[in-house]
């Protein structure tokens, strides 16, 4: 395996880390499991708007990879160890790569296994439903890594600017006012779950499946380049 | 080897390097300066780190800036002591290695640290090391790749007098095989030890480059004032004024004299033989002109 992917998976996997983000996982479950099983269970729709979009696709996912990729490399801008990498004849593109898979496969399981366990427990082991919310959730999860990556490297305060963007953007703008949902990453999850299982989310208004795997696929290379060439012409501390 | 020609830095307004050039060849050269001088900022345009404002910095014929292959044999320490303190220093030093497309990152990293002679402390983690050990191990992670070219950046920082002669000696050593090995300092004598060709900068700019026998006898001849506290200031005024090693003295309000001496050996000589012979009690002989910054200045206003 690459070395900078086995160093930042060490790097970010500090157990106090971990463990927020366990709980952040476990708040959608739990509040599936409570509210399902009452006789005041919500609507499909409503189940969607509350749990699906703002709680899985607007905050928990986008909370784990604003923890995790963040410091991907922010934590080597803020201990000044960056240059480690840096000073190597590593294609910058490499260390990129090693950067983010490292920051998905610690948040992804997180991300993943939250949207499985919520969705099968709503759906009612609905596989084609419970696949469409694991995927989607997976593919949020891979944008907002590469999206947050990017700004650790941009920023000393990417976890402060990180939130505003999720709390401002994806959380407020993106479910009132529904143009900016072809500029929100919540808006491309709810799409990808629509695209894979066309009885979610049926009342929206739907790009299809191919232009959201076309746009999901531009905006991972475009965040990847900016990452890569970021590395290249920063001031290294 | 490395060619930096008419670089300068600015941070905003602020001038950090100014217009400095210079060419550096295999051996060892020092990279002189008070703190704030403008040496971490120059070696970092050095290396790649950071972006030249004006100027060009060339290894072996290429540019620095935005040229991954050239860190294959350039080998970077720079000033800033933070480790991943979660791994070993085997670990460290075989990651460095690896990064650096090392062919066996074992044993390149087992030699590197026999080099720095850490072996025993190789397997604990980082972030117990002393100020010193981290230093040692984080030579032995700049020098695991062999590199042609050494930069350091304040090697010496925090190392005891034992770890200082071992890391001047494999510097030495280093040295002698060809390498080219840059290495910074405020501390004259550091760079005086180890550095043949010594590059003065003060205030972003090259104040004196050469030889250190030539920058030593020019500080050798500059003027010093020497501050003495007597029994008796003015009896002794009149009595030193005569010397020829004195050029001025004056008497402070307090009593003290300040004697300006451009030969200060010889004062050191006459003057407990004028105060014997005058039956003067002398309390206090300090030099006032020995921090670095001084004789830096001296250097450059001449």
């Amino acid at each position: 395996m690459h070395p900078i992917f086995v160093l930042t998976i060490r790097q970010l996997s500090g157990r106090m880390r971990l463990s927020i983000m366990a709980v952040l996982a476990l708040l959608p479950v739990l509040f599936t499991a409570l509210v399902v099983r009452g006789e005041t269970a919500p609507f499909v729709q409503e189940f969607e708007a509350i749990v699906l979009s703002a709680m899985l696709a607007g905050a928990i996912a986008p909370l784990i990879a604003v923890a995790i990729a963040s410091g991907a490399f922010g934590t080597e801008v803020d201990d000044r160890t960056l240059a480690n990498l840096t000073l190597t004849p590593l294609p910058r593109w490499k260390i990129v790569m090693g950067k983010l898979l490292a920051s998905v496969v610690v948040a992804g399981p997180f991300a993943v296994g939250s949207a499985f366990l919520t969705s099968f427990l709503a759906f009612n082991r609905d596989m084609t439903a419970v696949l469409a919310v694991t995927v989607a959730s997976f593919v949020g999860l891979l944008l907002y890594c590469v999206v947050f990556v990017w700004l650790g490297l941009v920023t000393k305060q990417a976890i402060g600017v990180g939130l505003l963007y999720i709390v401002l953007w994806e959380g407020f703008f993106s479910g009132f006012v529904s143009g900016i949902r072809v500029g929100s990453i919540r808006g491309y999850a709810i799409a990808w779950m629509h695209g894979l299982d066309p009885r979610r989310f049926v009342d929206d208004a739907h790009v299809g499946l191919i232009p959201t795997i076309v746009v999901s696929a531009a905006v991972m290379a475009v965040f990847f380049w900016m990452s890569t060439r970021r590395l290249r012409r920063m001031d290294v501390p | 080897m490395i060619r930096v020609d008419q670089v300068s830095r600015w941070f905003g307004s602020v001038v950090a390097v100014s217009d400095i050039t210079f060419d550096i060849g295999p051996g060892i050269t020092g990279l002189l300066g008070p703190n704030g001088a403008g040496k971490t900022t120059l070696l970092r345009m050095m290396t790649g780190l950071a972006d030249v404002s004006d100027g060009s910095v060339t290894m072996f014929g290429e540019p620095v800036r935005d040229n991954p292959a050239l860190y294959g044999r350039i080998g970077v320490m720079s000033e800033h002591e933070t480790v991943y303190s979660f791994l070993t220093g085997r670990a460290f030093v075989r990651l460095m290695a690896e990064v650096r497309g090392v062919a066996d990152p074992g044993a390149a990293a087992e030699r590197a640290i026999r080099q720095v002679d850490l072996l025993e402390a190789a397997d604990l983690k980082m972030g117990t090391y002393s100020r010193g050990m981290r230093q040692r191990m984080r030579l032995a992670g700049t020098l695991v790749h062999d590199p042609e070219v050494l930069v350091l950046d304040e090697p010496l920082n925090g190392a005891d007098p034992r770890q200082r002669a071992q890391f001047q000696s494999l510097l030495r050593r280093l040295g002698d095989e060809g390498r080219t090995i840059v290495l910074s300092s405020h501390i004259l004598e550091e760079v005086e030890q180890l550095a043949e060709t010594v590059l003065l900068i003060v205030n972003g700019k090259l104040a004196a480059s050469g030889g250190f026998r030539a920058i030593r006898a020019a500080l050798d001849k500059r003027p010093y004032h020497v501050r003495i506290v007597s029994d008796a200031p003015r009896k002794l005024a009149s009595a030193i004024v005569m010397l020829p090693s004195v050029d001025a003295v004056n008497v402070d309000p307090d009593g003290a004299l300040v004697v300006l001496s451009s030969n200060v050996r010889a004062l050191q000589v006459e003057l407990p033989r004028l105060a014997r012979a005058g039956a003067i009690g002398l309390r206090r002989i300090e030099p006032l002109d020995d921090s670095l910054e001084s004789v830096f200045g001296y250097l450059v206003g001449r």
